[in-house]
């Protein structure tokens, strides 16, 4: 048994394969804060659109959605976010191949899986224009209720 | 001995490694590869149990004189005590 202080990078090497938890909030639905598991290996091919890619910002490691391949890099995005990023190719080392959710194990190739990603990509502009609507809303009752105590300060 | 909660054990590969969940991911930063009899122990030791038992345990699936199981067993509940996995 043997116990490790990682940076992904050089377990992948040295392992063939990284297998941790997930952190944060950024591919909900289908990866849950602290609670799944995933297993990244080495990017070893160009990416195609739907692969789930790992490259770094920083010092912290991001796994997002590569949307679309261009040149010299990808268009990627979180499952859960609403900007796009754009991915230089050499930034990107490691790719999602299979993840545990809850219990659960799936692999990236399983035919389920690809429906998802693929109706999670494609409801992005209803997503976005449902997010719209709801921002609009709350600024809207954001000056409603800040005209509403001006007008009861006065009053009193 | 028992193994702390926060660990789930994930079989990739024919491979068993334990990773860290919930709050335990904030606190342990790594993976712990086990073997076969390692994997074993561990899913055991995620209940309370004796050095005695873990030993009985391994002699009821392995093939295997007392003697080196008894100490494959003291081994392990050894590096798990040590590496703070045990409760």
């Amino acid at each position: 048994m043997e116990q490790e202080k990682y940076k992904i990078e050089d377990v992948m090497r040295e392992k063939g394969a990284y297998i941790g938890p997930t952190v944060g909030v950024s591919m909900l639905p289908m990866l849950k804060n602290r609670r799944d598991t995933i297993v990244v290996r080495p990017k070893t091919e160009r990416l195609k659109r739907l692969d789930v890619a790992l490259y770094k910002r920083g010092d912290a490691y991001v796994l997002h959605r590569v949307i679309q391949p261009i040149e010299g890099g990808y268009i990627i995005r979180g499952d859960n976010c609403y900007a796009d990023e754009h991915i230089p190719e050499d930034a990107v080392f490691g790719v999602l191949t299979e993840f545990f959710r809850k219990d659960k194990h799936y692999f990236c190739t399983d035919k389920k899986y690809l429906r998802y990603a693929e109706r999670r990509v494609r409801s992005y502009p209803r997503r976005m224009f449902f997010l719209r609507v709801k921002n609009k809303i709350k600024a809207g009752i954001k000056k409603f209720l800040r005209i509403f105590k001006k007008k009861d300060k006065k009053e009193s | 001995m028992k193994i702390k909660n926060g660990f789930v054990l994930r079989k990739v590969g024919g491979e068993s490694v334990v990773v860290p969940v919930g709050a335990m991911s904030k606190e342990f930063h790594g993976m712990i590869n086990l073997n076969e009899t390692g994997a074993l122990l561990w899913n055991f030791y995620t209940e309370d149990h004796t050095v005695e038992d873990g030993v009985a345990a391994l002699l009821a699936e392995y093939d295997v004189e007392e003697e080196i199981a008894r100490r494959d067993v003291e081994n392990f509940c050894k590096v798990i005590t040590e590496n703070g996995f045990a409760e």
